[in-house]
């Protein structure tokens, strides 16, 4: 009988494997921190980032350890606050992308002809498309607005996701377990919405973790360009209002420009650990 | 070249659809053409201003007759006139202005990017589970969570305020320089925009090389290239690489109408004079003409540069050259 120690279970899962385990827990690490800022902003925000408290365009000090923008509004607070408009667009974009891309790529890879055709052709399209300036004309006709930008971008994010499960589709589709369903009378549908999702189901929720992780980072884009909701705070809007006023003209990029940039990159960052290790883990590659 | 004649069939199909978006975008959102156009003074307009100007712009008629206006106006190349210059120019002048900036930019960083992304990729592929392949992952994956426009911001204050190296924007310094001096201050002001667009670039060529690369490396006919006694070099950059230039560019190509759009953001950072800003500037004084034509010139561009790639493919794969 042969005890296992440490090594010898460490040699048995593959290197790649290991590595996919530990930035894994150093996302999910970073994004509950994330989390904790978008739930609790009050708890860890000293100030109300919508009120002015002091002069405007303060270095950091002992009353704001960011110092303050351009209107005496607190800019740790501002960062803090900001947390929640970026993650909570980043998870409706997600979720409303991916819902529809399994939609376009149960419906395309299972019933295939010319619904196949006529969805790819679709999807193809999108995935062409100059996607920032036609995002920009879209947004500009719709007006500034968070919940704008959340259309837009679900508007484009679906087309990724729609692709990869269409392939997994079939992949699977001649499984002979969908056989066996179809022989006992199951309809279509019955088969894409059970069968069939259920064998996508962890590809799908990868995508949710990924496209989460580019619609932040296309978000910031957006609100950065003045897109996003003037008034709301987010890390994009933060930017735009660094630069329009300057901030890196002067030293006030160090506490303004530098932290909220870090936060996008953290938050995105831990997205995509996350994303990578539970694609290794539950996805294998087909 | 059937195969050719299809894809052709799918870009004039995707070009007409972008110009539909074009045409009904404005026409589809809520509220009156008119109010986009006139903006703040839409109210103090009066009936007859209104219908005048209805009439100036073809409003008036049914969608499908001006869908028809609008369409001949394309043939002859006319995309309208550009509200922001009040001496009146043609959004075909200001995109013809523009457009060589963002080719510079976009042409040398691509080129750029593919060629360290890709290098690096195969590297990386080479050396599967080191801590090299590791090393360069972990990289890439930092560099692709990095907001673009946040690394201009930061280069800004560093070599352009800071250090005074180099210039903090715009596309060349005015007055302009004459001779070998212009050259020199061009080459100035893009190199901060060709840095962080290189750097934007990169990770997509890396993955797509590491991927093709990954798959090629455990065929057949490189384990017998090895058992020949090739020598490693060798094996890698004739037998792995040749091969993985095909998917490569595809996937790449996938990829490059996200990529393209980016610019528009770094541009608008520095201030450059490519089609990217000009379009950030119209979002601001709301010149939907100029908007328009900013994106049907992207657009143009990528479908271009797919057609230019599937006619290259030949050149890459010798079993497609005997159809041909």
């Amino acid at each position: 009988m042969s005890v296992h120690t440490l090594a010898d279970l460490n040699q048995r899962i593959p290197p790649s494997r290991r590595l996919a385990r530990f930035s894994g827990w150093i996302g999910a690490f970073v994004l509950i921190l994330m989390l904790a800022f978008a739930f609790f902003p009050t708890v860890i925000a000293p100030y109300d980032s919508t009120k002015t408290v002091a002069l405007p365009l303060q270095k950091p000090g002992r009353e704001n350890i960011l110092g303050t923008n351009d209107l005496g509004q607190d800019l740790f607070s501002e960062l803090i606050a900001g947390t929640r408009a970026s993650l909570l667009t980043g998870v409706i974009v997600s979720l409303i992308a991916v819902f529809i891309g399994a939609i376009v790529g149960l419906a395309s890879g299972y019933l295939g002809g010319w619904v196949d055709s006529l969805l790819m052709r679709l999807t193809d399209l999108i995935l062409v498309l100059p996607f920032l300036p036609l995002v920009i004309l879209i947004s500009v006709y719709l007006g500034p607005s968070q919940r704008n930008i959340i259309i837009v971008l679900s508007v484009f994010f679906w087309a990724g996701p729609a692709r990869l499960i269409r392939a997994r589709v079939l992949s699977t589709r001649l499984d002979t377990y969908i056989e066996a369903a179809r022989a006992l009378g199951a309809n279509p549908l019955e088969i894409m919405a059970g069968h069939l999702w259920s064998s996508v189901r962890p590809l799908a929720f990868v995508q949710v973790v990924l496209v989460a992780s580019a619609s932040i980072l296309a978000e910031s884009s957006l609100s950065f360009l003045g897109l996003g909701d003037p008034s709301g705070k987010s890390w994009g809007t933060m930017l735009y209002f660094a630069r329009a006023s300057g901030a890196f003209l002067s030293d006030a990029w160090k506490w303004w420009v530098v932290p909220t940039g870090l936060m996008i990159t953290l938050t995105v960052l831990s997205l995509g650990l996350i994303g990578y290790s539970l694609e290794q883990r539950m996805v294998s590659p087909t | 070249m059937k195969n050719f004649s299809r894809r052709a069939l799918e870009f004039a199909l995707t070009f007409f659809l972008a110009i539909s978006i074009n045409f009904f975008l404005p026409r589809l959102v809520p509220g009156d053409p008119i109010k986009l156009i006139a903006g703040d003074a839409a109210p103090q307009l009066g009936k007859e201003r209104i219908a005048a100007l209805r009439a100036q712009y073809g409003l008036d008629k049914p969608l499908s007759e001006q869908f028809m206006i609008y369409l001949k106006q394309l043939a002859h190349g006319d995309l309208g006139m550009s509200y922001r210059y009040s001496g009146g120019k043609t959004v075909v002048e200001v995109l013809s202005e523009n457009f060589r900036w963002t080719l510079l930019l976009v042409g040398v960083s691509m080129l750029f990017a593919l060629l360290i992304g890709s290098a690096l990729g195969i590297w990386s592929a080479t050396r599967r589970g080191d801590p090299i392949d590791f090393g360069l992952l972990s990289g890439v994956y930092i560099l692709r969570a990095i907001p673009p426009f946040w690394l201009a911001m930061l280069l800004i204050p560093i070599f352009a305020i800071q250090f005074h190296y180099l210039p903090a924007g715009d596309s060349y310094s005015i007055p302009r320089l004459e001779g070998w001096e212009n050259v020199k201050d061009v080459a100035r002001h893009a190199l901060m925009p060709i840095l962080v667009l290189t750097l934007a670039y990169l990770p997509t060529a890396f993955v797509i090389m590491r991927a093709a690369m990954f798959g090629i490396m455990e065929s057949n006919y490189i384990r017998t290239a090895r058992a020949k006694g090739v020598p490693n070099r060798w094996v890698v950059l004739k037998h792995g690489l040749r091969n993985a230039l095909l998917p490569v560019l595809t996937s790449f190509m996938v990829d490059f109408g996200q990529l393209l759009g980016g610019v528009t953001v770094i541009e608008a950072v520095f201030n450059y004079r490519g089609i990217g800003n000009m379009m950030f500037e119209a979002v601001k004084s709301r010149d939907y003409p100029l908007l328009q034509g900013g994106f049907l010139l992207f657009t143009t561009t990528i479908l271009l540069l797919n057609i230019i790639t599937e006619l290259m493919y030949p050149l890459l794969d010798p079993r497609l050259r005997r159809t041909a």
